[in-house]
């Protein structure tokens, strides 16, 4: 890809087609548990477009709703609109060709493709094999966004339910078809029953893969674990206040599972693989970084295997987005890494810098050198634009 | 109050010596549930609450005075006076350049989380009375280096208060409390306004509510057992911290410091690192939902109420003015593993490099002395 505008979104959420999963699935074998739209009653008793996966509606987004989670593009300035009817979906946001206006308009070079609907949680519900075909499908959806344009870099994922032969084969087959990343729950244990722990011998294949096609492995929001390591609810709390304390504090779960990442021996294992956090904002990196090196002198865990400073190494593989200014963070860039650290836009969500992305890029005081990393060139080096 | 090295540390550790329930609970009353040390056929030592055995291992903590730092005490006989003897702990303190210490608990659990877990609420009282009261008879009155935090029962909501009013007229000067209350026994969530009596009288008396990490493990990932002890113990360690963040994060929009914006919160052992992002993350999330019933955004009730602890810190100090310059307080975390001790001094330096003597003093005793009442006299 030829760069330019000079910026890359590394969070952008790329979306199928309706028929991107009755198209590649066999009608014969899962029939209605094929991923699709269907039409069903709305709230107000009004027809509207739900997808369906695994025979049951997706109870669309916890805010909003909508067939696609699309509400930057719909012409509301108040992103409350959301498309009820396939039909009112831009098709700057499934189309990949149509799709390369909208970066045009808004300055963008490239994207990096995290899912949209009907991918929930990073995953597929179902049994093993129906798991499976939706997500050979899914991959396979995603990667033709590849196959239009360099312009974009769709993230694979995984079928949790499979052997690791199985996931491997998977992630190398998305990989030959265009994907340049896998993106995975933080800790798929606490979400699926019975698969286990990411710190398990079980996942090393995959870990050994991923370093050996160049993939990152992403984490997206805080990986399927908001709420997870939160005080308990309260009902008392209006809906809004409930939902700032629960997004803020959700913060905590990259923070205390990157830690685990570390102390799991798996970057030293794998040091040339690289990890992505996505959509979580950067400045909590340095409570990572400079709680692990002080924890790494205190106890003198070079004596328990960790020869080199956590610091060191976190900053070698591990890469974290920012979408919106964080003075916080910019101004300690130098102490999170000036090379780790990569803009998103985010779109076509709520928090979307579109169509305005260059405000929220602008990096006021930051030497231009130093922009051009944190816009774009960061991406270059970690990505296959 | 005089200073002579310049550092209040508001966040140490007394590790409270196994006869503070013996001596002080009446056996004839309560027999075997008076909190206790405890030693099996096979050697190992079990601290005893109620009934219920936790090993001393995972419960003491005074890594950072043991002879190899990266051990902890197993058996009580190990335990570095330091720890546990007022004396000696003046020594330690001059040994790292500490004018002034505020004292949080250990056995009782570094939140004051141990004892809201006794079903018999009058044994809970007990047990929080004895603390309150050794700690001033055996710390305060040994110096007035020394400055005590007290703990509050939470069987019911007037003995709270109750026992908040006698620690505190006995020479408390904070209340170290639970954040998660209501996972120790049946009580209500703690933004409910089932709690507001304990706001109003902490702002009514000027004492800080002091919600410490580590009060609860739920809210922390446990740590995976492949890891070796050692390595296990770093992971508890470096996760406790930011598990404030939620916890903090809750308390911010529960509208508590709204409701009493005289009441100071400290959210103890947090460490700072985390907190300019979640101060600027929350405010953005916050502008761009705009929930009613708040008239300040959550930054402005934080610099408005909350304090934040440090040790180490480097990031968190250069962005001093997003976290607010009032609302950092410095402490060396004695004698737990993580403590700065005996290195203090190197630490600050290292994390004050070009910060203004104004600001520095700050930071590093003047906002503890006002916060905790020190300076008048």
């Amino acid at each position: 890809m030829k760069i330019k505008f000079g910026l890359i979104s590394c969070d952008s959420h790329g979306q199928p087609d309706r028929d991107a999963f009755t198209k590649r699935m066999s009608a014969a074998k899962w029939g209605d548990r094929i991923p699709q739209v269907v039409a069903a009653s709305g709230r107000d008793g009004e027809q509207v477009d739900v997808w369906s996966v695994n025979g049951r509606l997706v109870d669309s987004y916890p805010f909003g709703g909508g067939v696609v989670n699309c509400p930057a593009v719909m012409g509301d300035p108040t992103r409350r609109t959301h498309p009820r009817r396939w039909e009112e979906v831009p098709k700057t946001v499934y189309d990949p060709a149509e799709r390369l206006k909208a970066l045009d308009e808004d300055g963008v070079d490239g994207e990096v493709l995290y899912p949209n609907n009907p991918v929930s949680g990073h995953q597929f519900p179902g049994d093993a094999d129906f798991e499976l075909d939706c997500v050979r499908a899914y991959n396979d959806a995603i990667a033709e966004y590849r196959q239009v344009s360099d312009r974009y870099v769709p993230l694979a994922i995984i079928p949790y339910r499979s052997p690791i032969e199985t996931i491997v084969a998977e992630v190398a087959d998305a990989r030959k078809k265009g994907v340049g990343g896998v993106v995975m729950l933080a800790e798929p244990s606490l979400n699926i029953p019975g698969v286990p722990r990411t710190n398990d011998p079980f996942w090393e294949p995959l870990w050994a893969a991923c370093q050996d096609l160049e993939l990152p492995i992403s984490w997206h929001g805080s990986g399927g674990l908001a709420g997870q390591f939160s005080p308990p609810k309260w009902d008392g709390h209006s809906r809004v206040a409930a939902r700032l304390a629960a997004v803020a504090g959700s913060s905590a779960a990259e923070t205390e599972l990157i830690p685990n990442l570390l102390l799991s021996g798996r970057l030293e294992r794998y040091p040339r693989l690289k990890w992505v956090f996505a959509e979580t904002g950067v400045g909590w990196m340095n409570y990572v970084l400079e709680s692990c090196d002080h924890e790494w002198e205190r106890r003198q865990l070079w004596k328990e295997g960790f020869e080199t400073r956590p610091s060191e190494v976190l900053r070698r593989q591990v890469f974290i987005d920012f979408w919106y200014y964080e003075r916080a963070a910019i101004e300690t860039r130098d102490l999170i890494g000036i090379d780790n650290m990569m803009w998103e836009s985010d779109y076509p969500h709520v928090s979307s810098s579109y169509p305005k992305s260059w405000e929220s890029a602008r990096l006021e005081g930051v030497p231009e050198a130093e922009q051009h990393k944190l816009r774009y060139q960061n991406a270059m080096r970690l990505y296959a634009f | 109050m005089q200073i002579r090295y310049g550092l209040i540390s508001a966040d140490d550790h007394v590790h409270e010596h196994p006869d503070v329930w013996t001596s002080r609970l009446p056996a004839s009353r309560w027999g075997d549930r008076i909190p206790h040390l405890e030693t099996t056929a096979d050697g190992t030592e079990h601290w005893v609450v109620d009934a219920q055995r936790w090993p001393l291992s995972r419960v003491a903590a005074a890594g950072a005075a043991m002879e190899d730092r990266t051990r902890e005490l197993q058996r009580w006989s190990q335990a570095p006076a330091a720890a546990y003897d007022p004396r000696e702990r003046l020594n330690a303190m001059d040994q790292d350049g500490v004018d002034r210490t505020v004292l949080y608990p250990t056995l009782a659990g570094v939140g004051g989380q141990i004892f809201g877990r006794i079903p018999d609420a009058e044994l809970e009282l007990a047990c929080v009375q004895a603390y309150n009261d050794w700690l001033i008879e055996e710390w305060a009155s040994t110096s007035d280096r020394f400055v005590p935090l007290c703990l509050a029962p939470i069987a019911s909501i007037e003995t709270t208060t109750s026992e908040i009013e006698r620690a505190v007229g006995r020479g408390h000067r904070g209340v170290v409390f639970p954040a998660i209350p209501m996972e120790l026994r049946d009580v209500p969530h703690l933004c409910d306004a089932y709690w507001d009596p304990l706001w109003a009288t902490c702002a009514h008396l000027g004492v800080p509510i002091c919600l410490h990490a580590g009060a609860s493990t739920a809210i922390q990932p446990a740590a995976d057992e492949r890891l070796s002890p050692k390595v296990a113990e770093a992971y508890r360690a470096i996760t406790r911290p930011a598990s404030q963040l939620p916890v903090w994060a809750h308390f911010l929009m529960s509208g508590i410091l709204l409701r009493h914006p005289h009441l100071r919160v400290v959210f103890a052992e947090s460490s700072l690192g985390w907190a300019a992002f979640a101060l600027e993350h929350l405010d953005y999330q916050f502008n761009e939902i705009r929930p009613e019933g708040f008239d300040l955004l959550p930054s402005e009730m934080f610099h408005r109420q909350c304090y934040l602890t440090s040790w180490y810190d480097q990031a968190g100090i250069r962005t001093r003015h997003v976290l607010g310059v009032d609302n950092i307080l410095w402490s060396t975390n004695f004698p737990l593993t993580t403590s700065s001790w005996p290195d203090t001094k190197d630490f600050i330096a290292r994390s004050f490099q070009g910060v203004l003597q104004a600001e520095r003093d700050q930071i590093l005793w003047k906002n503890a002395a006002r916060l905790f009442g020190l300076d008048q006299g």
